[in-house]
């Protein structure tokens, strides 16, 4: 052992010196390559001088005035094309299904391979500060099954930068004139992002222990921000898309780079999108362990699978709790660029979608909490909150169904003929925000309530004030729900919108104080708290399909919301700068749009299995034929 | 294998759970506005207001937010007098706008919505000091004038108020006509508002000899009104082919009839009959 | 656990006092929120404006 060890830095230390050579090497290369992009002067300096060779008292030659004229066009200010239908290829099929596939297959590996070495960074970093080897082991396991991801990403990516280009030239072209020099940056970052992800990756164990293990969560976090700083330029694009800046009325550039990219949806945008991206990594990372569990016999791999489902279980809900709020800042901010926009989305056509959304986020929840009431199995002192438990699940449903019965009940033939793209105006009220409002935050309020009662399921608080710092935990809920209900109802039905709007604000916000106060007494309260045992692997089978439920409701989810999100744009390539004149520039009926994200949701499913399947087919070898000596070299 | 079979029965069996959910909502599509062509030399006022209604509830996409009480994010327009109200606010010692009238004022509220803002309705936290409407005659909207005085005319006439708006006159139909023929490069050209337009527009002149007696491909008009009443020189236009002026060739083009507008017709008729040399 | 110092009756005051405590934050919340977004509100939470 103490071999190994004085071997193992040596080894890291050339290691770690070939790192910062090629590094260096890198940067060096990357500077020649930027001093190459502006060497078009250089070159015309060498050739410049051939060209004013002449006679004595000749007249100079005169200057080839066609050149001057066509940098003089290039330099004029570029508006966006205006398109016609003949002006998009036809391949027989519905370009904007080919891009829609693609676009989002991509999205969905971009953002699980963006999310998975977030978590697993973390999860290294906790793994140190314990000293518990099952966290590095695990955070290691979720490097490898997800490797293959960054491979697929980049085929899809290309497949739809591909598609983009062949099936929408102009747009292209309009867009890469706007986003200029960016897309070399974004190429360079991939060249960063691979160099680090196989490095982070394959250099795990040899930069493990001591002072190499820093090296390695530098790399890590080195790893973490390129891929987010790639995330942030894709987004800039989506967001131009729907809320240009940096252009002016008729899409000619006025800004720099940093205004086309500061639009004002790009921030919500990019916090939605992180958030999000962690509960769907976290809720994908969790099927494996939970077919890991399903399939493994030996009890200690069972304990093995369960306690990594149930962190990935953990990451996928924490991070989803706060989603609805960035969520609520992306609509707030929507509305505030593009009043029409918002509504589009929220009370148009798209607001059926928010129906299906409701069913998405309730099989979510429910999924969540009823893997958390079942991992309670695992404690002996779960006992004491088996009641708390009924309550829960009925707020859960009684909620659910508030949130989606309004809707269904006005689905006649003769009230769709009516609608419009808007509500019916007797049923109308009981579907528009305020009771959704309410049901939502309660929903919220309860899986936050199972999340606290799973967290104190294996403790017994010791301080002395335990009983006041119970009741205050009750006054804290009880006080919020009465106040949920209160801004919803009254805001939500007796004054009128602008207060309607500003009291989900205040909504949200207590739902958050629940959060933050539940967090902070139980954190105090539970210190120093008497453990109670725990057994990993003692949860029913049943339980390990609510931790498939969530990555499908995940996906279909993300699937939806993009689809919604890039739908408000109604027909325009570039709000109110480019119109979309395609064929394809009607927003599709929902049951077309699910058939869509269904087709989509599947295919990710497969591409998901393949990338467990290969990152399994690491760990088996397969055993020398005995018979082979024989025969089988002839 | 049963594991992986189970766990993907399970997940194929939601998704397709989660796909019936979308086909139980109403299947509505969202068309992307169509291109509308009004023959302004046929348009009354009555087709007018009509347009003006179909732009409040699809194009201008007013209806999002000027909907009734619960519903609504900015005054009930299609419920109220906006006749009544406009003089209303008119009268409101916040009024700082220059508007004089209802008509004025519908349309200030239409272009310049800031300048007025009804109590109550103001953008969040401005205290009714700036106006959420969009510019609706800026993208993404893109009313043209053409289509705010329908707008207009419309509001106006739902409560059987007094209609002031003028319909549109044939320059600012030229106008937009050519706007949209650079847009579109497909439209039909405008009709013309005078006989002299027409006249040209028709390229009568080309055969025609107008301020002369010269006879190029067809006779002299110079002094026509002297010599066909107007029912003849109607007939000649419209089927020139039925009584050929002697002496010429039938090469009078036959297609006027599908062409002219009615109005133009009768502008050229009225012009021809008063040429008495 | 160790401190069941609190009886009773002592357990349902402190239920009491928390639920009234909490309830004043969260009305000083509903003010501040509403407040911050430039919606007013009266005493009796009414909008003031």
């Amino acid at each position: 052992m103490k071999q190994t060890e004085s071997i193992h830095p040596t080894g890291g230390g050339r290691f770690a010196v070939m790192l910062l050579s090629m590094l260096i090497l890198l940067v060096f290369g990357l500077a020649d390559v930027a001093r190459a992009g502006t060497g078009m002067d250089s070159a015309q300096e060498r050739i410049a001088p051939i060209g004013e060779v002449r006679l004595q008292g000749q007249p100079p030659v005169e200057v080839h005035v066609e050149t001057a004229a066509i940098q003089e066009q290039e330099a004029e200010p570029r508006a966006a094309p205006r398109l016609s239908s003949a002006d998009y290829p036809n391949i027989g099929v519905s370009s904007r299904a080919v891009v829609w596939v693609l676009a989002q297959m991509h999205l969905f590996f971009g953002a699980l391979v963006l999310a998975v070495p977030l978590f697993v960074l973390l999860i290294e970093l906790v793994g140190v500060y314990t000293r518990d080897d099952r966290y590095d082991d695990m955070a290691h396991e979720f490097m490898k099954i997800s490797l293959t991801g960054f491979s697929i990403t980049a085929i899809f990516g290309g497949s739809l930068a591909l598609a983009l280009f062949l099936l929408y030239p102009d747009l292209m072209a309009y867009l890469m004139h706007v986003f200029g020099s960016q897309w070399l940056v974004y190429a360079g970052l991939f060249f960063f992002e691979s160099f680090f992800l196989y490095v982070y990756y394959y250099g795990w164990n040899a930069l493990r222990y001591g002072n190499l293990k820093w090296v390695h969560l530098t790399l890590g976090l080195l790893l973490n921000a390129s891929g987010l700083t790639i995330m942030v330029m894709a987004n800039s694009w989506a967001t131009f898309m729907m809320a240009p800046s940096g252009v002016d009325e008729a899409g000619v550039v006025v800004g720099n780079i940093w205004e086309v990219m500061k639009g004002p949806l790009w921030n919500p945008i990019n916090l939605h999108r992180f958030i999000a991206n962690i509960a769907f990594g976290g809720a994908v990372v969790g099927a494996y362990a939970a077919f890991k569990f399903l399939s493994a016999k030996d009890p200690v791999k069972r304990a093995h699978y369960d306690w990594m489902g149930y962190t990935s279980n953990f990451i996928a809900i924490l991070s989803f709790l706060p989603l609805p709020f960035a969520g609520y800042w992306l609509m707030a901010e929507i509305y505030a660029y593009s009043q029409q926009m918002g509504i589009t989305a929220m009370g148009g056509i798209l607001a059926w979608l928010f129906i299906v959304q409701a069913v998405l986020i309730g099989t979510i929840l429910l999924a969540g909490n009823f893997y958390l009431w079942s991992g309670m199995s695992r404690t002996d002192g779960s006992e004491r909150y088996k009641g708390l438990i009924k309550i829960i699940a009925f707020v859960l449903v009684v909620c659910f169904l508030i949130w989606v019965t309004p809707h269904t009940l006005i689905l006649s033939a003769s009230e769709i003929s009516l609608l419009g793209g808007s509500h019916h105006h007797i049923l109308g009220p009981l579907g528009i925000m305020p009771a959704k409002n309410i049901a939502v935050n309660l929903m919220l309020i309860a899986t936050f309530l199972s999340f606290q009662i799973y967290r104190r399921s294996d403790k017994v608080a010791t301080v002395s004030w335990a009983p006041m710092g119970n009741a205050l935990m009750i006054a804290v809920y009880l006080g919020a729900v009465v106040n949920i209900i209160f801004l919803g109802v009254y805001y939500g039905y007796f004054t009128n919108t602008v207060y309607k709007v500003g009291s989900s604000v205040a909504q949200v916000m207590t739902t958050l104080v629940v959060i933050v106060f539940g967090l902070v007494i139980d954190s105090l309260m539970f210190k120093k708290a008497k453990v109670l045992p725990s057994h990993w692997g003692r949860i029913p089978d049943r339980a390990q399909y609510a931790l498939f439920a969530l990555p499908i409701a995940f996906t279909w989810l993300m699937a939806l919301m993009g689809y919604v999100r890039s739908s408000v744009k109604t027909h325009w390539h570039v709000y109110t700068v480019m119109k979309d004149n395609s064929p394809d520039n009607f927003i599709p009926a929902i049951g077309y749009a699910g058939n869509m994200i269904t087709l989509v949701t599947v295919l990710f499913l497969l591409c998901v299995l393949f990338m467990f399947w290969v990152a399994s087919l690491s760990g088996s070898k397969q055993p020398k034929p005995v018979v082979a000596a024989a025969g089988g070299e002839a | 294998m049963s594991v992986l079979f189970k766990t993907l029965a399970f997940s194929l069996g939601l998704t397709l759970l989660f796909t019936l959910v979308t086909y139980l909502l109403p299947q509505v599509k969202g068309e992307a506005p169509v291109e509308k062509e009004v023959d302004l030399g046929s348009l009354t006022m009555e087709s007018f207001i009509a347009l003006g209604e179909e732009i409040f509830h699809n194009k201008g996409t007013c209806t999002l937010c000027h909907q009734p009480a619960p519903l609504g994010r900015a005054p009930d327009i299609a419920g109220e007098d906006m006749v009544a109200l406009a003089n209303k606010h008119l009268a409101d010692e916040r009024y700082q706008g220059d508007a004089k009238n209802a008509e004025e004022y519908i349309r200030e509220s239409l272009l310049h919505p800031g300048k007025y803002v009804v109590a109550g309705w103001g953008k969040k936290g401005s205290n009714d000091t700036e106006s959420p409407m969009p510019m609706v005659d800026k993208p993404p909207i893109q009313l043209t004038p053409i289509e705010v005085d329908a707008v207009i005319a419309w509001l106006q006439a739902k409560d059987g108020g007094e209609v002031t708006v003028a319909l549109p006159a044939a320059e600012a139909a030229a106008e937009v006509a050519s706007a949209v023929a650079g847009d579109e490069g497909r439209k039909a050209p405008a009709p013309a508002a005078t006989a002299e337009e027409a006249l040209t527009k028709y390229a009568c002149a080309s055969c025609h000899a107008m301020d002369s007696r010269d006879t190029l491909v067809g006779p002299s008009l110079l002094d026509v009104g002297l010599r066909l009443s107007k029912a003849q020189l109607r007939q000649s236009i419209v089927d020139p082919n039925a009584v050929v002026a002697e002496g010429f060739p039938p090469a009078m083009p036959s297609d006027f009839a599908s062409k002219m507008t009615v109005s133009e017709l009768e502008m050229i008729v009225n012009y021809l009959a008063e040429k008495k040399g | 656990m160790e401190q069941n110092n609190l009886g009773i009756a002592g357990r349902l005051a402190a239920l009491i006092v928390a639920i009234i405590i909490m309830l004043a934050f969260y009305y000083g919340l509903d003010h501040l929120v509403m407040g911050m977004q430039g919606l007013p509100l009266n005493l009796d939470l009414t909008p003031a404006g």
